[in-house]
């Protein structure tokens, strides 16, 4: 790796890396699991003056439950520490299930939930589990902390409602008792980015009909979204195959759909359509 | 092929899978290579052309010269200056062009400048102090746009794109296409792939200032080669260059073409007073170091109604991009075994060489035999289902027979060895083609698609690098040879030194296991340096790690130093046993006399005597124990348009793959990929079977994944492993092998080519599976990669992938 030059430091506790942002500004960049930015200052596409990496901070990377029916999750966890955690695989396994399809063991051992979520890849698979899931995300700023429901969060690519001096440490997200739940990819290696991935919360009625239903999708434009219109139109249907595949097409509606090599515009629009009926099928059957 | 009771004393190692020796340093990172040899280097940094095609109008270099830690930079022009152009091989029309871009720019990422500093971090930052103009140019990057009348031409002193167009007929192909009952017609494309070996390419370049000579560490796959190549380039005897080839990382045909550059970094290592160093980056890899082409390729084939093939033209299009040292033999390797396995009587065959604004290409693993067995593999389905023949049926219908061995084909081609048939019908057997058939029958019913695909390839090995001269005249290389050098040490232990220079595929292990048979030892008593020094090491002009030529040439020339060596044992041997030489054999490491139990004398005291106690010798007799050998295949003739028998010896394969396909993503499954191979005599059969999947991977990344994809502008969007893409272990199926053993008359041990097999063979096999899988949906597969989104496309669609 080869980047242009840049100031390194590690600062102990959040207040110190808070302030070291507020000094230097669009300047400064966090470092937390470097999944993305080191590739990114190793093609010279980044060139930051300065990095601040959250390693040493002690007490960002934790799973526990609120008592309140959530679990709070550090924003420096580890893919791997979410997939391996049982708290996660009892409470919320949808987290767990897509931490396992992010990348390869050495990027799941290194990329953090947080690094996942302030990158805001428009393909990347958390932001999508995240956004099924309404999570909340905690910014702390040199002055105060404030919740960011997961819907206002991503604002395009790459491109977050986190301000410059703030930092991401914290997400909330509700344990699933009655939900079911699934998320799927389409990629064209398993390591690779999603050409489509579709994230499914989903609780059913006694009927089975479907009581409430939170996706997210990603990899189709430039940030990761929630179809409110899909849920809306999901919501008191029965669910089979005729009646999902009803809606399913509808979830590039209004979205102005990317390409790139691997997949055009109408390819992605196709797929994900075939991936919302597949990942509710398969949150049926979880 | 040699008598094997003369030729080895013992069969414990032949042909037994022996653990490969060198993998052990390898795996632990305890390899040393170009980059891990630290000698206190200034580093190298290139500035490479932002643009695919365009005129350079100045390079000021003087703010980058300013930089603090900056020691030189060198251009384009200052090298043109003082270097000859590059050698063109296979061409016809004149195009000239230098190791580094001059005047023009023809491809992104053609070197401009080139900086060395204190560490590489201040060069890649002095390259952006470099100031470059550029008038941009309109791109070629497709072959139908470089043939357009009006094209821009990317060597203006060409007066065309097309740098090769050469026509070859054997037998009568008018006559063929008279008697057939149809001529059938298809045109195939392939897209650009290739391959990416783990360690890039790697240079160090020291110039002696009191000698004016250079010492260069390079990771070259060619070294005899290149030792001509760089002196003639930079204009210096080639005693004044000392190229030394330590490990490498993989080479797959891929380092054939690094010698451009250590001309460079000799030209600015003369400008500094320390070695310098260059090591390639992913992304200047994925840019420029180098591709195979992409192509199309035109085929009719006139055939009988009962399946006869009776003729087959090709009209070959190679999109050689801008590498005039390369372009055209692709199109000649194709030519030479375009026939297959088949007993195709009348042959046309039109090779097209064209230039284009995309990256330089060099030989890559199976050198265009991938593309036309895609090509003649799939004709031949297209054949079967057009005469309603079975695809297996058709095949055998057509094949060349063991009887038939030595086999010539119509251009001069000679298949020495082989059995199509019976390795087919191992493989429809392994693959149990016919339940598949019955299973696809019945899985349709369910709405699921499998299709079963088979393929068969030629796989020749030790090339006769001549053929590449024989559109362009009088070649400067013929024939495929090697040397090596075996000596006994003090403590009566092998040593071995090669001219070829191994790139991961085992060579110390196999030519341990060759000479412990030979000499009655045991390996760990053998150690072979695969390091190339041109200083010490035996090397002739073709000297390198290439076309197969390891199992035969190489070998060759491990033997013939080994029977030197074996001979002089014995005559020391006879001389302190007093004994008769007709009565010594050899076993454990010592000279036994026979019929007289107990009386022998150890290596150790042999090579005593040989090194240390020569005053002891018998008068006249020269110390020392080591011997040089040299081997050519006597079988190579000299190149020839009408008796075109360009490779020694052929192997052969036939894969047999059964895949789902899912019909709405797009994504294919395999159920069943079976291999069988036949590469005659296996020296170590582990190795053989890794190098059959390891080449099968090769061709499926082509099949499915791996593609150079450049945008109208000549940029190309694969330049991160994100983008281009290798196939991982979860994208690969479970192999199932089988063998067949037909043993080389050519070669010393017969034994024949083995690691290009899969790559060939591989793409046509799936292509055939995914086609015969959509046969309700009349889809036609033409072309690669098989993309989720082209399988989608065709079914609904467009009928044609
Ligand atoms: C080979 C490979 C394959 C991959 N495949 C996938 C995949 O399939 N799916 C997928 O979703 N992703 C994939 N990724 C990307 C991966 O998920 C990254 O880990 C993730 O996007 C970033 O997390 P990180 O902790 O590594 O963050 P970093 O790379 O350290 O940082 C990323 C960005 O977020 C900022 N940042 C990080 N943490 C915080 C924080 N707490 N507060 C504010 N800003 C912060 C940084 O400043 C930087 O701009 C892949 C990466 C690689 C290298």
């Amino acid at each position: 790796m080869i980047p242009s030059k840049f100031d390194y430091y590690s600062p102990a506790t959040l207040q110190e890396a808070l302030s070291l942002l507020s000094e230097y500004g669009d300047d400064a960049k966090v470092l937390a699991g470097g999944q993305s930015l080191v590739s990114l200052l190793k093609l010279r596409l980044a060139s930051p003056r300065c990095l601040v990496d959250l390693g040493s901070i002690g007490n960002l990377s934790y799973i526990h439950e609120d008592g309140a029916d959530n679990l709070l999750i550090g924003a420096m966890t580890r893919y791997a520490e979410i997939a391996e955690s049982k708290l996660i695989a009892e409470k919320c396994p949808l987290l767990r299930q897509t931490a396992l399809v992010v990348g390869d063991v050495q990027v799941r051992n290194r990329g953090t939930l947080g690094g996942s979520l302030a990158h805001a890849d428009p393909a990347g698979d958390m932001p999508a589990a995240i956004l099924a899931l309404k999570a909340d995300l905690k910014a702390t700023g040199p002055k105060r902390d404030r919740w960011i429901k997961s819907e206002d969060f991503f604002l395009g690519m790459y491109a977050t409602a986190l301000e410059a001096n703030e930092i991401l440490t914290e997400v909330r997200v509700p344990v699933l008792n009655d939900r079911q739940s699934a998320y799927l990819k389409a990629a064209r290696r398993p390591s690779d980015f999603a050409m489509v991935g579709i994230a499914v919360c989903l609780k059913r009625a006694k009927n089975g009909t479907c009581e409430d239903v939170g996706l997210g999708v990603t990899g189709i434009t430039d940030k990761p979204y929630r179809p409110q219109h899909v849920e809306a139109k999901l919501r008191g249907q029965k669910l089979d195959p005729a009646a999902i595949g009803a809606v399913a097409q509808s979830i590039t509606e209004g979205i102005d759909v990317n390409g790139n090599i691997h997949a055009s515009p109408e390819f992605r629009a196709h797929l994900a359509g075939v991936y919302l009926s597949r990942a509710i099928q398969a949150a049926i059957g979880s | 092929m040699m008598d094997f009771d003369k030729l080895f004393v013992t069969r414990d190692w032949f042909g037994k899978p022996v653990r490969r020796n060198e993998d052990v340093k390898f795996v632990k990172g305890e390899a040393t290579y170009v980059d891990d040899i630290d000698m206190n280097c200034a580093h190298v940094a290139f500035l490479r052309s932002i643009f695919a095609h365009a005129r350079l109008k100045k390079i000021d270099t003087s703010r980058a010269e300013a930089l603090k830690g900056v020691l030189a930079v060198i251009t384009g022009p200052e090298v043109a200056e003082v270097t000859k152009p590059l050698p063109a091989r296979a061409i016809t029309r004149p195009a000239r062009q230098y190791v580094m871009a001059t005047g023009k720019v023809r491809y992104q990422g053609e070197p401009i400048a080139a900086v060395v500093a204190e560490d590489r971090y201040i060069a890649e930052d002095a390259l952006e102090l470099i100031d470059v103009e550029y008038e941009p140019l309109q791109p070629v990057m497709r072959i139908e746009d470089a043939l357009k009348p009006d094209a821009p031409l990317l060597f203006e002193e060409a007066g065309s794109n097309t740098l090769l167009d050469d026509t070859m007929e054997h037998g009568d192909y008018e006559k063929a296409c008279r008697e057939a009952d149809m001529v059938l017609k298809e045109t195939f494309r392939v897209h650009r792939y290739s391959s990416t070996p783990l360690e890039n390419w790697a240079i160090i370049a020291r110039h002696d200032k009191g000698t004016d000579s250079f010492t260069v560490w390079a990771n070259d796959q060619q070294p005899g080669r290149s030792m001509t190549t760089v002196c003639g380039t930079l204009q210096i005897p080639t005693h004044n260059l000392r190229l030394i080839v330590p490990e490498s990382g993989g080479g797959f045909g891929i380092k054939l073409a690094i010698w451009p550059y250590i001309v460079i970094l000799c030209l600015l290592s003369r400008k500094v007073d320390k070695p310098i160093k260059w090591i390639q980056t992913r992304r200047e890899h994925l840019l420029g170091g180098t591709h195979a082409p992409d192509g199309i390729v035109e085929i009719e084939m006139p055939v009988k109604k009962d399946g006869t093939f009776l003729g087959l033209s090709v009209k070959d299009y190679q999109n050689d991009g801008s590498f005039i040292h390369t372009a055209g033999i692709y199109g000649l390797i194709k030519f030479a075994t375009m026939v297959g396995q088949y007993t195709i009587k009348a042959t046309r065959m039109e090779v097209l060489s064209i230039a284009t604004n995309k990256g330089p290409t060099v030989q890559n693993r199976g050198v265009g035999k991938p593309t036309m067995t895609f090509a003649l593999e799939r004709m031949v389905d297209i054949a079967a289902k057009k005469l309603g023949i079975d695809p297996a049926e058709i095949r055998f219908r057509n094949f060349v027979k063991p009887e038939q061995m030595p086999y010539t084909t119509p251009s001069g081609e000679i298949y020495e060895s082989g059995d199509y048939p019976e390795c087919l019908r191992k493989g429809l057997a392994l693959g149990e083609y016919d339940q598949c058939k019955k299973q696809q029958a019945e899985l349709r019913k369910q709405g699921r698609y499998i299709g079963v695909g088979i393929s068969t390839g030629v796989e020749p090995g030790t090339s006769n690098l001549g053929y590449y001269y024989t559109s362009s005249g009088v070649p400067e290389y013929m024939g495929s040879g090697e040397g090596a050098i075996v000596g006994v040490d003090y403590d009566g232990n092998i040593n071995v030194m090669i001219g070829s220079v191994d790139t991961g595929q085992g060579h110390a292990t196999v030519i341990g296991q060759v000479i412990s048979d030979m000499l009655g030892i045991t390996p760990d008593r053998v150690r072979v340096d695969n390091t190339l020094d041109s200083f010490i090491s035996p090397y002739i002009g073709h000297s390198g790690c290439y076309s197969n030529k390891f199992n035969d040439v190489d070998l060759g020339a491990v033997i013939k130093a080994t029977e030197k060596v074996r001979a002089r044992i014995f005559t020391l041997a006879a001389h302190m046993l007093k004994a008769d030489v007709s009565n010594l054999k050899l076993g454990d490491g010592h000279v036994h006399v026979t019929n007289d139990s107990g009386k022998k004398v150890s290596f150790k005291d042999i090579a005593a005597l040989a090194y240390k106690k020569i005053t002891l010798l018998p008068e006249g007799m020269e110390p020392g124990l080591k011997e040089i050998a040299y081997y050519r295949n006597p079988y190579a003739k000299l190149p020839n348009k009408q008796n075109f028998n360009v490779q020694l010896t052929h192997s052969n394969s036939c894969h047999v793959v059964t895949v789902e396909v899912d019909i709405e993503t797009g994504f294919v499954k395999f159920l069943k990929y079976v291999i069988i191979h036949d590469c005659g005599n296996q020296i170590n059969p582990a190795i053989v079977e890794g190098m059959a999947i390891g080449s099968t991977v090769h061709g499926l990344g082509a099949t499915f994944l791996e593609e150079f994809v450049y945008d109208d502008n000549g940029q190309l969007l694969t330049t991160t492993f994100m983008d281009y893409l290798k196939p991982v272990a979860a994208t690969v199926p479970h192999f199932e092998m089988g063998h067949h053993y037909s043993p080389c008359p050519t070669s010393l041990l017969g034994s024949k080519s083995a690691g290009e097999g899969g790559a060939i063979g591989s793409l046509a096999a799936v292509a055939n599976a995914v086609e015969d899988a959509l046969s309700p949906f009349d889809v036609k597969v033409t072309s690669l990669p098989l993309t989720p989104e082209k399988v989608v496309k065709a079914i609904k669609e467009t009928k044609v992938i």
